[in-house]
């Protein structure tokens, strides 16, 4: 019999237990009569939101391929929500944690205590005959999956430097390429290979080439500099710097730094 | 010199004061010219041209007269202030009484250590003179004689524990060791480098080898003891009188230019004693496209190399071509190379440390003392038919059969680059002009619907 929540007594029963009552009572005060009985209807938190998420459907997760399948680079193994397989030998984990074959080979599904003393692995095995996990401290099967072929344009070895160049070789690791007598070099620096793959002079040539320039004026009796050099406590010199000074700015801001004249942007 | 620290500013100013008074003076009082009257304009002051010291030149106007002497200051410019400011008293008479203090009770802590060094020497000595004397001939004996071994061992291990306990607390050690000036042939300076190495660059070596899987895949297992460093010279050794090293990190990607000359290897042990070490470059990653797999190769192999806490340096362009160098190589250095599309190789340079003539164990503990090591026949070892070809090579076959420890390692890694080609073709390497592709893998069938949708 289905359990049933407690009801209300029906009017009937209130009328005659009341005379029941009243029988019994010793005094004869008016009794008030029952006038309204408050009737409460089930209602239980069992019975669910309306709004509420529900069951959805389901995403189809597991194995994909079962142990000792072949599979090839790609095949998915093993659809998850976090990590209850990991990936083991050649086999990779995508960015929902979906387990890949890494290489074309047999399925197998291990335990690596020796790796992880919980974890389960699911990884691949070149041959049929071929278990995981590996023995330990043994070499490593690996795979090569390439083939040699001949180059359609075989490189030209380029020559050994120290040997056939004028310049010294001055990069640190031994590449060392000068680009002269080109348009992208006209100054004829040295230009070596840095670590972003750029072609480029070294930061300390860079830092002393001012350095180097004025040396170089130095020794004919000239010098590069604008100004002469600075001198504490002469402020007639400095004066006149900043007269030159202030003037260069102010046509620069009439001119514009290096595009139309500024005096046509505002406005 | 606190006096004169403190008149310093002072002197200065009477030297100003007493210049310009002069003039004010003469000015004042009398109508003439105060420049005719003095004798002469007291010449421009030039900057004393006195050398500068590098370790107390503080001061820009210092340091720039140094910059012209050639020198580079030594220490920060704090330190050479502080040393420029105070008078030169050693560190060990600094005049603070608890410092003092302190040193006097350190002092009686290692008068106490070293006479306990010197009553454990004599145990020692009185250990070894007993004899040993067995009722039954050979079992009892034999075991009466291994412990007596083991207890000497023991109490070797001790002494040294003792003698580095004895330097440890002395600020001057600690201060000679962090300024390279260590002398590797006293225990203290050694432990102390091997707990530094230990610390740190140790933990980065073992990273490199584990992570790039040295370990399964040339060696079963590798504990390293002594400590390596790896240069490659950068300009031919035939044109340059000295050539620059470039230093190389464990696990650094080498250019072919660089790799192609036979490099400098330092090994550092931690324990006293000669040894002789073999060392072997092998590279696991030389690709067989027959077997779909890879092979090793040898690109260097050399026995009989002594090796000391003192002499360390090996180059391994130079072992047994002088009658001074000592070393016998059995295979020459082979410059490393990686063909194109074949993925990176990784070059491990194996120390091993060759066994004791009667094959008693090697002692190589933190503290222990190492024992004389035997040479190995050269002549055999080239001939032997296994061993003295670069394809194939098996190490793991070479340690067993010559009861070899390995004891050190190093690596570095290669790849094809625009130096390659011609460093092949120099070393007369076929192949110079193969490359790698990956192979094609045909995907797995599978049932194609009828429908266009199902493609």
């Amino acid at each position: 019999m289905p359990l049933t929540h407690p009801k209300a007594p029906s009017m009937a029963t209130l009328a005659c237990l009341q005379f029941a009552l009243s029988t019994l009572r010793t005094t004869h005060h008016a009794v008030p009569a029952i006038t309204h009985i408050t009737r409460r209807n089930a209602s239980h938190q069992a019975q669910g939101r309306a709004n509420g998420a529900k069951d959805g459907a389901g995403k189809r997760l597991g194995a994909k391929k079962t142990g000792g399948e072949y599979v090839v680079p790609g095949n998915i193994l093993f659809r998850q929500r976090g990590t209850h397989w990991f990936p083991g030998d050649n086999c990779f984990m995508g960015r929902d944690h979906t387990i890949h074959a890494g290489s074309p080979g047999y399925v197998r599904y291990y335990q690596d205590p020796a790796r992880h003393p919980k974890r389960k692995f699911i990884g691949i095995v070149f041959e049929k005959t071929q278990s995981l996990p590996q023995p330990t401290h043994a070499a490593r099967r690996r795979q090569l999956g390439m083939l040699a072929y001949q180059m359609p344009t075989p490189p030209q070895p380029e020559t050994t430097p120290d040997e056939h160049s004028a310049a010294p070789t001055k990069s640190r690791d031994g590449t060392t390429v000068s680009i002269r007598n080109s348009k992208m070099n006209p100054g004829g620096l040295q230009l070596t290979l840095g670590p972003g793959y750029q072609y480029r002079q070294s930061n300390y040539e860079i830092g002393r080439s001012g350095d180097k320039k004025e040396a170089a004026a130095n020794a004919k009796g000239k010098t590069i500099r604008a100004f002469a050099k600075f001198k504490p406590g002469d402020r007639f010199a400095a004066w006149r710097k900043s007269v030159v000074r202030v003037a260069r700015s102010r046509e620069r801001k009439v001119m514009g730094r290096g595009g139309k004249g500024g005096a046509k942007k505002k406005g | 010199m606190a006096l004169q620290r403190a008149s310093r500013p002072v002197a200065q100013c009477i030297r100003q004061s007493s210049s310009t008074l002069h003039a004010r003076t003469l000015a004042t009082t009398t109508t003439t010219d105060p420049s005719s009257a003095d004798a002469a304009p007291p010449p421009p002051s030039e900057p004393s041209s006195r050398t500068r010291n590098p370790f107390t030149a503080s001061t820009p106007a210092a340091e720039k007269q140094l910059a012209q002497q050639k020198q580079r200051p030594v220490g920060s410019r704090r330190r050479r202030a502080a040393l420029s400011s105070t008078t030169q008293i050693p560190f060990t008479q600094l005049p603070y009484q608890a410092f003092q203090e302190a040193r006097a009770f350190l002092q009686e802590d290692r008068r106490e250590k070293l006479e306990a060094i010197g009553l454990q020497r004599v145990k020692i000595a009185r250990l070894q003179d007993r004899v040993v004397v067995g009722e039954q001939d050979g079992e009892v004996e034999r075991r009466k004689q291994r412990e007596k071994d083991n207890r000497v061992r023991s109490m070797g291990r001790r002494l040294e524990e003792m003698k580095v306990q004895a330097d440890i607390n002395d600020p001057m050690v600690k201060k000679r060791f962090e300024d390279g000036l260590g002398d590797m042939t006293k225990p203290i300076y050694r432990h102390l480098a091997n707990t530094q190495w230990h610390s740190y660059k140790r933990q980065i070596l073992l990273q490199r080898l584990t992570q790039m899987n040295v370990v399964p895949d040339v060696l079963p297992a590798l504990d390293p003891i002594v400590s390596t460093g790896l240069a490659f010279p950068t300009t031919s050794s035939t044109t340059a009188i000295r050539s620059r090293l470039k230093r190389i990190q464990h696990g650094d990607f080498v250019p072919s230019a660089l790799s192609s000359q036979p490099p400098t290897l330092w090994i550092q042990p931690y324990n006293k004693g000669t040894r002789l070490c073999t060392v072997a470059v092998i590279n696991p990653d030389v690709p067989n496209v027959e077997k779909d797999g890879f092979d090793h190769r040898c690109h260097f192999l050399a026995v009989n190399i002594p090796i000391s806490p003192t002499n360390t340096k090996v180059r391994l362009g130079e072992l047994g071509s002088t009658s001074e160098s000592k070393g016998d190589v059995l295979l020459p250095w082979l410059p490393a190379y990686a063909q194109k599309g074949a993925p990176y190789q990784r070059m491990s340079i194996i120390i091993l440390e060759q066994p004791s003539p009667n094959h008693t164990p090697i002692v190589t503990t933190l503290l222990g003392a190492v024992a004389e090591s035997q040479e190995l026949d050269a002549k055999s070892a080239s001939q032997d038919s296994r061993y003295n070809v670069r394809d194939g090579f098996n190490l793991r076959s070479f340690v067993d059969r010559y009861g070899l420890k390995p004891v050190g390692a190093d690596l570095f890694r290669t790849k094809w680059d625009e130096g390659t080609a011609g460093v092949m073709q120099q070393a007369g390497i076929v192949g110079w002009d193969v490359e790698f592709r990956r192979k094609r893998v045909e995907p797995l069938p599978y049932q194609r619907k009828a429908s266009e949708r199902y493609r």
